[in-house]
């Protein structure tokens, strides 16, 4: 439609316009997300942070095409997005696999549904088992594997649909401390290695100092960019470095600060 | 049964259980239910949909049978069985009784087998599940019996008991008391041993245990073994009383069928279709209670 | 003690009580047959198994114990597939499809609770009596729980996981193909369970009120004709091959949902 928008940055993968959302419950109407403005660029690991829990998830559904629009529109490299567009991958909160397939099942399932061949599907669905570290484990259904593992297999698949933007969702909200930190090391390696633009979503201060190279941080419901913190620490980075738990105190008090208000 | 819910132990625990059409245009996995001005509105159109297929469906079913398409001796009209329904209330013919005195009958002898399959069964259930000797001694006479469809026993009985009331009785005990046992003693099986351990450490004794978490938790396994055995009765009761009865909805059918009175035996099976899911309707309000904190 | 020994004491002490509970069994059949009146009516625990062997090679009515065994084998096989596949189709239709369900579920409803026997008489009035009677008595037997189980299957599919395979790029054709059809597997096969033994009840019931052969004809013989002994090895054969049956399609189930099996 719209497809001679200029883009700002030579560098823009999406752009979102003025994105707002509101459900419709039982007692009226939910404002979600108010009036977002967000360029997202290529290759850029963005983690988009907040306290709530409505706007952030709601904001890659839509972003995926899970959730609709109410306002505003969004652009991949300039021209209107399509509500699900194969250059949009996703990795969910939960699990999320299909239980009834084994993990190269579920990492092939999208090249299969876009119909490529058997020997060059399962071949590149090697690939990304064997980059996530689950080599051995192909034949294996998710009911057999970790809460890690069913993440690892779950990046897998978004990694191996050929994404140019992948969305993560809180990926490692149900795991625990140490299985998270290992997944965080994880995430970092394969990004450096795909180069691939990440969202990333969590409500986890040191998650997000540590993986993103831009941080926007949303404002509770209905969300809006409250603030967005640039981070240039060379990778891989230390959790306790002085620049880095500088930054902590100030979001985390920006943060606090923002609720206190609220409430 | 089992096997269903595994899998739901598997899928994610969150999200809300939508129905696929109405999930496949905007909420996915979303604890913000959109859209629900549309669903009613498609909704009441579901509604006249159903309404109107069932109109159409007697409809058909009456044209065919007015214009001879099939033969009124295989079809009567709709109409004609109301009036025939009308008619046995009060009417004797061809089988003996009324339609009233059937009903009775026949409920009188599903209750009666019920209630004693269940109260006989569920306690033996559970003390096979509780007490290991007990398990191993009727464990393997139970599997012995159990295979067996309760139908084949009608005739054993019938030698037994006669053709009257007992003989029936005693089928649907056999009918009933097999699935309460199988149910109850699985749903004591399946105890969580976290539950267990709760209870011991706060110094339950192994009786208490029995009764305030293991009965207690398998308390829906027990109402779902109700379900299949009422289920059964009620299926084994029809059985036995096309076999050899004097009296009962089976027997009503049976005898109008040998005489060729097809909107009597329309009406019987219907009646039967009725009162089938009166039953299972009460028991299910029944349930819902005596069991608390929900099903699986 | 070690576990080894304590898995084999415990084998042992299943065997011992498993065997004990049996000789309990046969020992009150004999001495009901010996003391009681009982004995009259019905035969003693020599006679039943003497009857069983024999009825391999001297027929009862017009065949052997293995030919009337066979022959209600093969209706219910029929009449079973036969609703089995329709409850899947018209159940897969009314989950998935909330038109279908509008248009078939009102209708159904007035079947759903009407047990396949009830409709021996229907059936006879129908068709007559013979072998497709039997079929449709089967298939009446089996069809509603395979439809409702299916039904159940079908609506009760993961809008996430529908999700996440919209994400991944299926169609609306591929979402049924590869997201309904697979999670509605497990709650077939639990349809296909309970219908299994519905039928086994049918086809006893309908070879009693319509059939000159098969197991359930041979059970309402030995009422007939007095000999009570047909009577029980006809209900140990049936209960045998059900058993049989049931464990095939538990071993089936088995092997196609392997992923349903919780190992964590």
């Amino acid at each position: 439609m719209d497809s001679t928008k200029p883009l700002e940055h030579d560098d823009t993968i999406i752009k979102l316009e003025h994105i707002s959302k509101t459900f419709i419950v039982e007692d009226g109407e939910a404002r979600v997300i108010e009036q977002i403005d967000l360029e997202i660029r290529e290759n850029e690991f963005l983690v988009i942070f907040g306290a709530g829990q409505c706007g952030k998830t709601t904001l890659l559904k839509i972003l995926s095409g899970l959730e609709s629009l109410t306002e505003g529109k969004v652009y991949i490299d300039g021209k209107a997005k399509s509500r699900f567009d194969p250059r949009v991958g996703m990795v969910y909160q939960t699990t999320a696999l299909f239980p009834w397939l084994t993990v190269m099942g579920n990492v092939e399932f999208g090249p299969k549904t876009r119909g490529m061949g058997k020997r060059e599907r399962q071949k590149k669905a090697q690939y990304y088992i064997d980059l996530v570290g689950l080599t051995g484990y192909e034949r294996h259904f998710p009911s057999m594997l970790s809460g890690g593992m069913c993440q690892r297999v779950g990046i897998a698949r978004a990694y191996c649909n050929d994404p140019e933007i992948i969305l993560m969702d809180e990926p490692f909200g149900h795991l625990d401390a140490q299985t998270r930190y290992m997944m965080e090391e994880e995430v970092e390696k394969i990004w450096d290695r795909e180069k691939r633009t990440v969202v990333f979503v969590t409500n986890n201060i040191e998650e997000a100092l540590y993986l993103a190279d831009r941080i926007i941080i949303l404002t509770e419901c209905p969300s809006t960019v409250l603030k967005e913190y640039q981070i240039d620490f060379p990778r891989p980075r230390s959790l306790v470095s002085p620049e880095f738990l500088a930054l902590r105190e100030e979001i985390s008090a920006l943060v606090e600060l923002r609720e206190g208000v609220v409430v | 049964m089992i096997c269903g819910k595994r899998y739901w132990e598997y899928s994610s625990s969150t999200t809300t259980y939508i129905r696929m059409m109405a999930v496949s245009d905007s909420v996915i996995g979303s604890r913000l239910p959109s859209s629900q001005g549309r669903t009613l509105k498609e909704k009441t159109r579901y509604i006249l949909i159903s309404v109107a297929s069932l109109v159409l469906f007697i409809v058909i079913w009456d044209l065919a049978s007015r214009t001879g398409i099939i033969s009124a001796k295989k079809l009567p009209v709709p109409s004609k069985l109301f009036e025939t329904f009308l008619y046995k209330l009060t009417n004797k013919n061809p089988d003996g009784n009324t339609l009233g005195i059937h009903i009775w009958t026949s409920l009188q002898e599903a209750l009666i087998g019920f209630f004693f399959g269940i109260t006989i069964g569920v306690p033996l259930g559970i003390s096979m599940a509780w007490f290991r000797k007990f398990d191993k001694l009727f464990s393997p006479l139970f599997d012995l019996i159990k295979p067996i469809p309760p139908v084949g026993w009608v005739p054993i009985m019938i030698t037994f008991f006669g053709i009257g009331i007992m003989s029936k009785v005693s089928v649907i005990f056999i009918a009933s008391f097999i699935p309460a046992v199988i149910n109850s003693y699985s749903g004591i099986k399946q105890t969580r041993d976290v539950h267990t351990w709760v209870a011991q450490t706060f110094g339950a004794s192994r009786s208490q245990v029995l009764f305030t978490v293991a009965i207690p938790s398998a308390a829906p396994m027990i109402f779902t073994g109700a379900r299949v055995a009422l289920n059964g009765s009620w299926v084994s009761l029809v059985a036995a009383e096309l076999i050899a009865s004097t009296k009962g909805l089976g027997y009503m059918i049976q005898t109008a069928r040998l005489v060729g009175r097809i909107d009597v035996v329309f009406v019987g099976v219907l009646v039967i279709g009725v009162f089938g899911a009166i039953l299972m309707e009460g028991l299910s309000y029944l349930e819902r209670r005596f069991v608390k904190g929900g099903r699986r | 003690m070690t576990v080894r020994q304590w898995i084999s004491d415990d084998t042992k002490e299943t065997w011992i009580y498993g065997i004990l509970g049996f000789l309990l069994f046969l020992m009150v059949w004999q001495m009901a047959c010996v003391f009681t009146d009982f004995g009259t009516i019905f035969p003693s625990p020599g006679v039943s198994i003497r009857t069983f062997f024999m009825a391999f090679i001297e027929p009862i009515g017009r065949y052997t114990l293995l030919g009337h065994i066979s022959i209600s084998l093969k209706r219910v096989l029929i009449g079973y597939g036969l609703s089995s596949v329709a409850g899947i189709i018209i159940g897969l239709l009314m989950g998935y499809s909330k038109m279908a369900h509008a248009i078939i579920y009102p209708i159904f409803c007035i079947v759903r609770p009407i047990p396949g026997i009830a409709w021996i008489p229907l059936a006879i009035l129908w068709i007559g009596i013979g072998e497709s009677t039997i079929y449709f008595i089967i298939f009446m037997g089996g069809f509603s729980q395979m439809v409702m189980n299916t039904m159940d299957g079908a609506q009760h599919i993961s809008p996430e996981l529908v999700g996440v395979a919209k994400v991944l790029g299926a169609k609306e054709n591929q979402i049924f193909r590869k997201i309904v059809l697979p999670s509605s597997v497990p709650y077939i096969f639990t349809g296909l369970q309970t219908s299994l033994s519905t039928s086994w009840m049918a086809v006893l019931a309908a070879e009693m009120i319509t059939a000159r052969e098969g197991a359930g004809w041979l059970i309402l013989s030995g009422m007939q004709t007095g000999r009570i002994e047909n009577n029980v090895i006809g209900m140990i054969s049936i209960g045998a091959v059900g058993l049989l049956l049931a464990a095939l399609l538990r071993e089936t189930e088995r092997r196609l949902c392997i992923w349903t099996v919780r190992s964590r």
